[in-house]
Formats: C-alpha cells, structure tokens, sequence
C-alpha cells in the first residue's frame, strides 16, 4: 500500500540552497588541487595506519567517537572503521582549514557539556554509546554537528582516494557498485522488458 | 588537463572573420558551421579545455566543489534577490544562481541531455492565446516549419537518441539512434502514466544508443547528469562540434580566456574583443564580426560591461531590454520508494517522459505547459544520496539513519516536473552596484521570482507525478515543496529575438538590432521558455543562425 505523503519535506531544498551546512564559502573557495593533495597524506596514513597530522591523537579519538554516532558499526562498518577520522584530519589540514576552529570550539563546548552532565574531567569518548547519543542530541542544530554531520558523510561515500570509504565499505552499505560500464537490465523492474533476470536483489537487507 | 598553449593559427592585431564568445551548446555549433564554411574563427571560452580524458566520477569535486562550474583562475560571485526592491546578496555555499558549466563545451558537457523539439505552439502561443497583461508574452518571429530542418540537424550531427512520441511537431527525419535502454524507473513511470490514461514516450537524450558520427555508445555508467562523459557517447558540443570545427585549421579554440568588453568604433561597429588570457595578461582580438554566446546570463553581463558614451545603457541596448525576460522553467521534484531495487546509480538520468501536458489548457485555469520525466535526479551519486535523499521526518544520524541509507538508496526514482515561465520585466539580469569579481568587473546580478502562473502549473505537475507513482505501485510517495526558483540551470530570454527594435534585441537572424557585425545567439535569444528543456532549440537555433550568418558575410553585407 502506497504511503503518501501530502506533506512537503524541505531537507533536500534546504540542501541544495546552502550546500548542505553552514561551512559553504569555507568549502567552495576551496580547490579540488588542494583536497586530492591533502587527501593522498590522508589515504597513506590510514594505510600505514600512521598518525594524524592536523589533530591531536586525543582529538581523534573524541572525533572517532563523534562520527561513529552518525554512522554506527554494526553488521558493517562505521565511520571510524571506514577511515571518516583520517577524512577530516586531511581536510582540516588543507581544503577545510577554515572549518577547524569552529570543530575545536564545538569540541570544547562538548566536553563541558559532558563534564557537567556526568563527572569531572571525563572525556566525551568515555561515556556509553547511549549517554553519548543523548549528549549529541542536544547539538543536533549547531553548526559543530552540522559540519561534523557533513564531513561524516562526505568522508563515508567519497572515492577511497580521499581517504576515507575505506575498503568501498560506505558503497557497499548502499548497495552501490562502482563500475565504468553497465548493461541492461539494471534493476529489478526493468529485468522483464530486457528478457534478462535480474540478479542483485535485497539478500544483505537490514530491514 | 589540456590548456593548448600551442601556437596560435590567428594573430589578434588581424581581424579575424568572427570572434564566437563561448563555446558551449551554442558556441560549439557557430564555430563548427562557420569553420566548415570557410570562415577564420576564433572562440573565447573563459573555462578551461578538458577533454573526456579529463572527466572522472568523483563527486567531491564535481558535486561538492563546482568543479566543472567555478571559475578557473579567480573568484567570480554572483548575487540574487527576488525582487527589484530588494537587495541582492551573494548566496554562501552551494551552486551559484546562474548555474552554467565553465570550459569547451560549456554546458553541453555536464547536462542531462533531454533534447525536447518545441512544440508548433511554442513559436507562436501569443496569436494562440492572446495577450497576458502586464508580461512580455509574445510571438517569435520565426516558426517552427523554419526551425525544423535545424532540429533535424542538431539530431544527426550532434547525436540524439530516441523514437517519435505521440505529441511531438512533425519531423523530416527519424531519429539516427534508437532510444536508450529502459530503466527501472522508466518502467515504473510507463507503466503509471498508461494506468492513468497518460502516453509515455522514450525520452529523447543528447546521448548516443550506438555508434554515430564515429564516436561509442553509452556505457550506463551512471555519472552522467553533472558530469563529463569520459567516453564521448554524451553529444556536448566539445565532443560532436570542436573536434569538427579544429581539423579545419581555420578554428582557434582560446580556453581559460575571459572577456570583460566588446570594444565599438566612432561608426558604431565592433572592433575588437578585450579578454584576459590564461596567464591574467589583457589581450585584444580583432574582428570583423563577433556572435555572442557567453549563456543568457554572461551575455546580457557583457553587453552591460560594453556601456560606452554611444551605449550608456550596454551595447546593442536601445531598446533598454538587454537582460530583461530573463526565464528559467518551473521545476517540481517528486520521490517515491519501490519494494525492490531499481538501482538508479546506472546509466542516464532519463529513459521515458510524459509530454499529455505539454499544450496550455484554458481548463486547468491558469497560463502554461509542461513535461515530467522519470529520473534518479540527485539520487545517482552516493555523497548527494546520504546528504538529502531520505524522506522527510527520518532521523539523520545514528543506527536508524544507516539502515535507511541502506534501505533508500537502490529503491528510490524521483519524477520531474518542469515547466512554462512566463517572460516578466522584473526577472532579469544586471550588473551588482557593489559587488566586484576579482578582476573588479562588476558581479551579475539575478533578480527572479516565478509568476504565479509557472507555480500553478508546478503544482498541477506534481500532483499528476503523484497519481502516476501510486499507480506505479510505489510504496512510499513524498512531494518536494514547490518554491520560487533561485539556482537556475536554464538561462533564457535575456536579449530576446523579434522583428521590432523597440522590443526586442537581436533580429530573425540573430543580428543585433543597433550593431550590424554584433551577432547574438543563445538561450539569450528565446521569446518564450517551452516547456523545460531548452538546449535542443538552442543549438537548432545556432545552426539556422551560422547559415544565415554565413550567408551575410560572403554577400558582404555584415
């Protein structure tokens, strides 16, 4: 049965008119040059499994934790695993600089929140998965989220050049297949016309 | 990336036969028909010279940085307001108003490719029926019959693939390639519209289904919309015109060259073309004719940028229209969910329309016309996907929000909408009193609002897309919200062809009114919008305008 929904959503206008999130100018004056360098480092990094070269290990660490409540690891992979935290070390060492100070005050402000909710000198990344959650939800309107929630997906689906979809393990939880060439049929509703079963279908389902 | 600063075929102190200003959907046309005609031809194109060589899937810098969009050397912003009363600011982040594709091809390179003829009606919907108080509604002076043989052209030169549909205008020639294969979401939208009682028809695309003019078929790889093509199967005009216009030897592309003025003489004649080239140094090249087209937003900028003593209004501007009329289409998105994949991240955007709508209807009680399709639209690339594709109210973080990226993304299509703009005064484009670029010329300056009648017709739109998805079967529906429009793909109107000189800036034959060797032919040149698809009349319009064009500068009369 058909679910119709007569009331308009505004994500995707909303999206396109600013870009996604409040950094807009900050990543647009950036250029593509200056990304692939910073990524590359990103890339060798997560290989190496090296460290970080614009955050501190205990940023990372805070961020790792961040991201992993955009993208959780479940069945498959989060962000952390699927390289996000070296995405936006390389980013916020070139075609992001801008963004940096902003995600460390964010941060700051984070831990204070933390340690007023909970106990003295404890670390965001030390809470429970939930009181995490719970914490984040508060800060699901600020511009620190916003751009956090921007890297995140961004370093989660982009080419693995940049970094991050380590192991295609953001497309794979898609269900996209990254190939130059394609042939008929391409979906499930158009496999009869094109006389050709259609072969992927929803067997690594989640729902 | 190829910059071609091999040595130039023409020296700027020479007046060459014509100086084409761009190099995109019209452009490429102009300098390919003059070129093989006989004519010396040098093209000005401000982006860069990429070849499919170049192009590449990586949506960070193609989607997220305006890669294909921004300007190559400097920052060149644009501002918008609705409205003349207000002031326009420069919108931060995402696509600039004007949205238009810089480097040889121009547009033609990162489009869709839905290539719709106009309608009969389309050339002549005022004497249809009748004024509309208070816009510049009006006739073009030339008619479908006279574009016709250009639309058959634009077909077989530049590639075009599809199959008649039940309400297209009568064709000379049947397509030169076979419609694309069906998608799923081609399908579904088929199989919807017919249970309605609508006719879908293949949609025609600027895409090759096979082998033509020597270049391959399309691979459905799937970044197309946005993107070059890296196998030449896309019909941009840098794969089905330049590589023409080049092997005569008589056609000089100059990428990464920049125009800020068309320099006049004391006769009111074009000279000579100022530009900044690829290393920022000022150069002049002569001419003996120059055909603007820079797009209908860059082309009524530069004639604004022109002014002189003579024109103190803008070159080719005593009408004081330049830039006025300035039509976009209406456009309504509309998504729906399936219960199986329809793995829309394959191939071309579109593979059926719907065009039941396409004529005016006193009946719906409200000006307009328009066509939908069946697209993945914004939904074929991962990043776009994650960042706004799921339905409104789902969460956007956490274990949820990841089973619905997994669950959304193979089974989503989206229909659009798009439709008539009526030509109003007040949309237009105008130098920004106080914005500058980095070279200081002034900003272009967008000011649009959509009449209300584009907005209704929008909406009728949608709500059809609606009753075609639920036949469809679509498990989940939901409606975009139907906005004014702000980014503008399709830049329309802005120095607007006609037989009067007091209306209208260029003549039938694209001429401008007050200057005899200043030629203007793009989206610029339109009367009326058609229904949303306009680059195929556009490149119909610049074959029909190099033969005139042609035909003037061997009779000498230019």
């Amino acid at each position: 049965m058909t679910n119709t929904r007569l009331e308009s959503g505004n994500s995707r206008r909303d999206f396109l008119k600013t870009g996604g999130s409040a950094m807009g100018a900050v990543w647009l004056a950036a250029n593509a040059s200056l990304i692939l360098a910073g990524c590359k480092k990103a890339r060798t990094n997560l290989e190496g499994q090296a460290g970080y070269e614009n955050i501190t290990p205990l940023e990372a660490i805070e961020f790792a934790a961040l991201v992993d409540q955009i993208i959780p690891p479940d069945e498959t992979p989060g962000a952390t695993d699927t390289g996000v935290v070296y995405f936006i070390d390389a980013a916020l060492g070139g075609f992001m600089s801008g963004a940096g100070p902003g995600l460390r005050q964010g941060l700051d402000d984070l831990q204070k929140r933390t340690q007023s909710a909970h106990q003295q000198n404890i670390q965001f990344s030390e809470l429970s998965f939930a009181q995490q959650t719970v914490l984040l939800k508060e800060l699901e309107d600020t511009d620190f989220f916003g751009t956090l929630h921007y890297l995140t997906l961004l370093g989660m689906f982009c080419l693995p050049k940049y970094g991050g979809n380590r192991d295609y393990a953001g497309w794979d939880l898609l269900g996209f297949d990254h190939q130059h060439a394609w042939q008929p049929p391409f979906g499930y509703y158009d496999a009869t016309v094109h006389g050709q079963p259609h072969t992927r279908g929803d067997d690594h389902d989640h729902t | 990336m190829t910059t071609r600063d091999d040595m130039p075929i023409f020296a700027t102190r020479e007046a060459v036969d014509f100086v084409i200003i761009g190099s995109g959907a019209a452009g490429g046309v102009l300098a390919k028909e003059l070129s093989t005609n006989g004519f010396n031809v040098v093209v000005l194109e401000q982006g860069p010279y990429r070849t499919a060589a170049d192009f590449n899937h990586d949506e960070v810098s193609v989607m997220f940085q305006n890669e294909m969009m921004n300007h190559p050397a400097w920052s060149d912003p644009q501002t918008f307001r609705k409205l003349e009363s207000e002031t326009a600011e420069v919108l931060q982040g995402g696509p600039p108003p004007a949205l238009y594709s810089r480097g040889v091809g121009g547009s033609s390179v990162h489009f869709t490719g839905n290539y719709w003829r106009f309608h009969e009606s389309d050339f002549k919907e005022r004497s249809l029926l009748g004024p509309m108080q208070g816009t510049g509604f009006a006739d073009w002076p030339i008619s479908y019959d006279e574009l016709e043989p250009y639309y058959t052209k634009v077909e077989w030169e530049c590639g075009v693939s599809g199959q008649p549909g039940p309400f297209d205008a009568p064709r000379s020639k049947p397509y030169p390639c076979p419609p694309l294969p069906v998608k799923s979401s081609g399908v579904l939208f088929e199989k919807g519209a017919r249970a309605i009682g609508l006719h879908p028809q293949p949609a025609p695309m600027a895409i090759l289904s096979k082998p033509h003019n020597g270049r391959p078929p399309c691979m459905h790889c799937g970044f197309c919309m946005g993107f070059g093509c890296e196998a030449n199967a896309k019909s941009s005009t840098l794969a089905s015109m330049i590589p023409i216009a080049e092997a005569t030897g008589r056609c000089e592309i100059r990428p990464l060259s920049t125009v800020f003025r068309i320099e006049t003489n004391a006769a009111g004649r074009v000279t000579e073309v100022l530009y900044l080239d690829a290393r920022g140094r000022e150069q002049a090249q002569k001419a003996k004719a120059v055909i603007l087209a820079a797009n209908g937003a860059e082309t009524p900028r530069l004639l604004f940028l022109s002014e002189s003593s003579r024109s103190p209004h803008g070159l080719a501007n005593s009408s004081g229209i330049v830039g006025k009329y300035l039509m976009g289409n209406g456009h309504c998105t509309t998504q729906a969910a399936f219960e199986q994949p329809l793995n829309e991240f394959k191939s071309v955007q579109v593979t059926r329309i719907v065009h039941d709508f396409y004529e005016h209807d006193p009946a719906r009680g409200f000006y307009g016309g328009g066509g939908m399709d069946a697209r993945p639209f914004l939904d074929s690339t991962p990043i776009f996907f994650a960042q706004s594709g799921l339905p409104p109210g789902s969460p956007k973080w956490g274990s949820e929000f990841k089973k619905l990226l997994h669950y959304y993304y193979t089974r989503k299509m989206t229909v659009l909408g798009s439709t008539t703009s009526v030509p109003l005064e007040r949309n237009n484009i105008s130098l920004d009193p106080t914005h500058k670029d980095d070279k200081g010329r002034a900003a272009m300056r967008m000011t649009y609002m959509d009449h209300d009648d584009d907005l209704a017709m929008v909406a009728f739109l949608q709500d059809r897309a609606v009753e075609i998805l639920e036949a469809a079967g679509a498990k989940e529906i939901w409606r975009d919200p139907i906005e004014g429009g702000v980014i503008q793909a399709h830049l329309l109107g802005t120095c607007r062809m006609g037989n009067d000189p007091a209306t209208s800036v260029v003549d039938r034959y694209h001429r401008s009114h007050d200057i005899s060797n200043l030629f203007i032919c793009d989206g610029s040149s339109f009367v009326s919008s058609g229904r949303g698809q306009p680059t195929m009349t556009i490149q119909a319009l610049a074959f029909r305008a190099a033969e005139h064009i042609g035909r003037f500068a061997r009779r000498g009369e230019i």
